[in-house]
């Protein structure tokens, strides 16, 4: 009997193993590697990377940036003109574009997409929640249909992000029809206008985009965009390794020196417009000084958290924004250079010889945090050589995001704009308007840095807001209302057969122009 | 020990059903209270920094969150009573397809390791029973207290570096290849996962076995069958386990359980779709009937297998009997 037994399992495990390799990569297919699979594919109502890195393929809005950089280019619309009073847009839709259900692009389509989120007494309002309504959607006074493929859209008060704003997801333009026909469950049904359109979603196994042919920016070469999700970083890698997954990110930072060496992947890397820092309450009695917080900023040795702890996939931050802005970074501001010498003798001024107690808030893991317990660790080393006790806090993400407005000592966050506009880094966490609840969580207030903000998000020329976002940049690196760390970059592996593949710094996984060999 | 009338192990299974609609309630108000008494709000969770305070207070009004706890929790309860668990917040569908859906995976991977634990377990148990003091007692049993000691998603990560990094005989993740698919797939897949979760639990089974089945072994019956010529295979399959099972079964009961909690770590570590894994995220996004419903679930399958344990010992020894 145990004769047959080992024989029949012995047979099974040949079959098992046999099955396994004939699931050979095919040529004309992609296997993306993500990190947690779509939330929704409803683009009004994603909040999440993973989803946006999969709709976008989907869905188009009608403006676009160009790939690999922040720079605004037509998308739905071939062109448009802005009144000179910046209170009126006029978008030329492209001639000839079909949704995915066959139903042609109108200026009536693009209307009812953004009346769906703005009218809360309309048909339609119920089948979703519209989280970025206020934020982008606030300043639209109305949307008007003028022809076919002339849509107007007036705003309340002039706002120049707003050319970016429609570049995100939010405010993508997807099939009337779809919604009037699924309701609510149009989250697992999405018709859009873009280079891919969807297959299959098995939840929690794949998610298969298959190429639109009639694609008006031309059919994409690739025929087929297979998304996994692959929870943990240490499979991912495994996955990638073996060829299991074609591309893939957030693999563990220890391993990327290997992968660099191997001759079957590429380690794809470039800046982001991310930024990882330390809020320090300003209202703090001590920490209301400006010395004591340059204090903090020389006490901290950056450059060894980037190359100890991030293995270099990061570079030293020295204000909020990262020489991915462009013209709008300014590389001439304050620094602060490890110097614990320096961070003691600000504090003597400070009147703080002796030191002081901080509570010091930690996530243990959260989006954009990098390794906040490790980098907490360090930071709380390098303050107690200088005689600042921080007491570190540590909180599970959801906990922390809560208590993270509750006006905190110190705090660590992380932000990546969803937007290329300086004014969603720039006035979004340092504008007073955005106390808590909003994410300006310590309070920093200056006068002159809030008069260059809400003239920077008013002032349509953009080379006239350069100069407001450089000297915003300098006050902010002198004022230190945070402990700047660092920008991390955006690290892609991918495997060698894919060809063509760029950033972008967005964090988005572009398909289009990919070929595979 | 008769089967009063009216009773028998229907009535018995019956009751014991009606007995869990209590137990149910308890863990309704308690998922509830603990989920919405944790700080975090899903609508803040889910815009993240970037939204503005009246995107936060407008999502919460069209959640429903601004209302008192208790009317919350009366219309969850009332929807719940009707069979609708309602929609998760952040995926936007329906929780209860959703949810069966994510608890079919749970099931083929407690399965598989239910395989891994009995086949492993009861043998290495039996073995080592009957070799008392040998090498293979001395060596399995130190392999079963390795075993209970390894948490699951060491053993994990350990199996994908030397079987699907080193050798690669199996993936890494997911229960199933991006392209193309087959039950021989999804076994192919299955089996570093079943192996990782069943491991502690084969050690536990194997532990069990051996004292049950040593206790057993001593009987004066087991020795009448021995003298009267039975093979030693006979006289341990027949008399020996068929006398020892009961223990054995109330173990694998409880270890069903566990293995539906180890599951949440083994999936997490395997990208494997299934309950735990899902329920994981859910808690992170504070995603209330999302939780709250596979809770339930979880919690009525513990009902049931329980029930079934206490229903399976009659079948094993006839001498019980329900009322």
């Amino acid at each position: 009997m145990s004769r047959w037994t080992g024989i029949t399992v012995a047979v099974v495990m040949l079959l098992i193993l046999a099955s396994g390799s004939a699931a050979a990569p095919p040529k004309d297919a992609i296997v993306v590697g993500l990190v947690a699979e779509p939330v929704t594919m409803d683009p009004p109502q994603i909040t999440d990377l993973n989803s946006t890195r999969v709709i976008k393929r989907i869905f188009e809005g009608l403006t676009a940036q160009e790939l690999g950089t922040y720079k605004i280019v037509p998308g739905l619309a071939k062109s448009w003109e802005i009144s000179r009073d910046g209170l009126t847009y006029t978008f030329r839709l492209r001639d000839n574009v079909r949704f995915h259900d066959g139903t042609p692009l109108t200026a009536e389509a693009v209307k009812f997409c953004f009346d769906r989120q703005l009218n809360e007494q309309g048909p339609y309002y119920k089948t979703g929640t519209y989280p970025y309504v206020k934020g982008f959607l606030g300043n639209v006074a109305g949307v008007q249909a003028v022809d076919p493929s002339t849509v107007r859209i007036t705003l309340k008060s002039p706002l120049t992000p707003f050319l970016q704003y429609l570049a995100h997801h939010s405010l993508y333009v997807y099939s009337p029809e779809a919604l009037k026909k699924h309701g609510k469950d149009i989250v697992k049904h999405p018709v859009g206008t873009g280079a891919f359109k969807l297959e299959t979603w098995e939840p929690g196994v794949k998610v298969v985009l298959a190429r639109n042919d009639q694609y008006w920016g031309g059919a994409p070469k690739i025929r087929q965009a297979i998304y996994v999700p692959i929870i943990e970083a240490q499979a991912r890698l495994a996955a990638i390794t073996t060829g299991e997954i074609d591309l893939t990110m957030d693999v563990p930072p220890d391993s990327l020196d290997r992968l660099r060496q191997d001759p079957n992947v590429v380690v794809a890397e470039t800046n982001s417009s991310a930024v990882w820092y330390v809020t320090l309450n300003t209202r703090h009695p001590i920490l209301k000084d400006r010395r004591v917080r340059q204090a903090l900023n020389y006490a901290v040795n950056k450059e060894a958290i980037i190359r100890d702890i991030l293995r270099g996939t990061a570079i030293t931050a020295h204000s909020p924004m990262s020489p991915v802005y462009g013209p709008f970074y300014e590389p001439q501001v304050a620094r602060y250079p490890y110097d614990p010498d320096r961070a003691r003798a600000l504090l003597r001024e400070a009147g703080h010889p002796g030191g002081f107690e901080l509570t010091f808030l930690v996530p243990e893991s959260g989006s954009g945090m990098q390794s906040p317990v490790e980098m907490g660790t360090v930071i709380q080393a390098n303050l107690a050589a200088v005689g600042v006790r921080a007491k570190i806090q540590t909180l599970e993400w959801g906990a922390y995001l809560k208590k993270y407005l509750e006006g905190p000592d110190m705090a660590q966050m992380s932000w990546n704009p969803s937007i290329g506009d300086p004014d969603h880094m720039m006035y979004m966490l340092l504008s007073s308007d955005r106390f808590p609840p909003a994410f300006n969580a310590g309070f920093f207030q200056h006068a002159r840095v809030d008069d260059l903000l809400r003239r920077g998000r008013t002032t349509i020329d953009d080379k006239a807001r350069i100069p407001l976002y450089r000297e915003a940049q300098k006050i902010v690196a002198e004022e230190a209302p945070w402990i700047f760390v660092d920008h991390g970059k955006q690290v892609i592996i991918h495997r060698k057969r894919v060809q063509g593949f760029t950033l972008h710094p967005n964090f988005d996984l572009v398909l289009t122009p990919v070929s595979l060999q | 020990m008769t089967a009063a009338a009216g009773g028998g192990l229907a009535g018995y299974a019956l009751r014991r059903l009606l007995l869990a609609v209590p137990v149910l309630f308890g863990v309704s108000l308690l998922v509830f209270g603990v989920m919405h008494l944790a700080p975090g709000d899903p609508a803040a969770i889910m815009l993240g920094a970037q939204a503005t305070r009246e995107d936060v207070e407008r999502l919460r009004r069209d959640l429903g969150l601004d209302q008192p706890l208790v009317v919350q929790y009366g219309r969850w309860l009332g929807r719940v009573a009707r069979g609708d668990l309602g929609r998760s917040i952040p995926l936007g569908r329906e929780v209860l397809p959703e949810v069966l859906l994510r608890f079919r995976a749970t099931l083929i991977l407690t399965g598989g390791a239910l395989v891994v634990a009995v086949s492993v377990g009861v043998v290495a148990g039996v073995l080592s029973a009957t070799r008392q003091h040998t090498w293979i007692d001395k060596l399995s049993m130190g392999l079963a207290v390795t075993g209970v000691s390894l948490p699951v998603f060491w053993t994990g990560i350990m199996l994908i570096l030397v079987f699907s990094l080193w050798l690669r005989w199996f993936p890494s993740a997911g229960m199933a290849s991006p392209y193309g698919s087959g039950p021989l797939d999804v076994l192919w897949h299955l089996t570093l996962p079943a192996l990782t979760l069943g491991t502690a639990s084969a050690a536990a089974l194997a532990r069990m076995t051996r004292s049950s089945v040593l206790e057993i072994v001593r009987q004066d019956y087991v020795r009448s069958a021995r003298a009267k010529g039975l093979a030693e295979g006979a006289v341990i399959v027949r008399h020996v386990l068929k006398n020892a099972v009961n223990p054995i079964v109330t173990v694998l009961g409880i270890q069903v359980g566990f293995l539906l909690g180890g599951a949440i770590l083994t999936e997490t570590v395997f990208s494997w779709p299934g309950l735990g894994s899902m329920m994981v995220r859910a808690i992170q996004a504070r995603d209330y009937p999302l939780v709250q419903g596979g809770v339930l679930l979880i919690a009525a399958t513990f009902v049931v297998v329980n029930l079934v344990v206490d229903l399976l010992y009659a079948v094993f020894d006839p001498r019980i009997g329900y009322e």
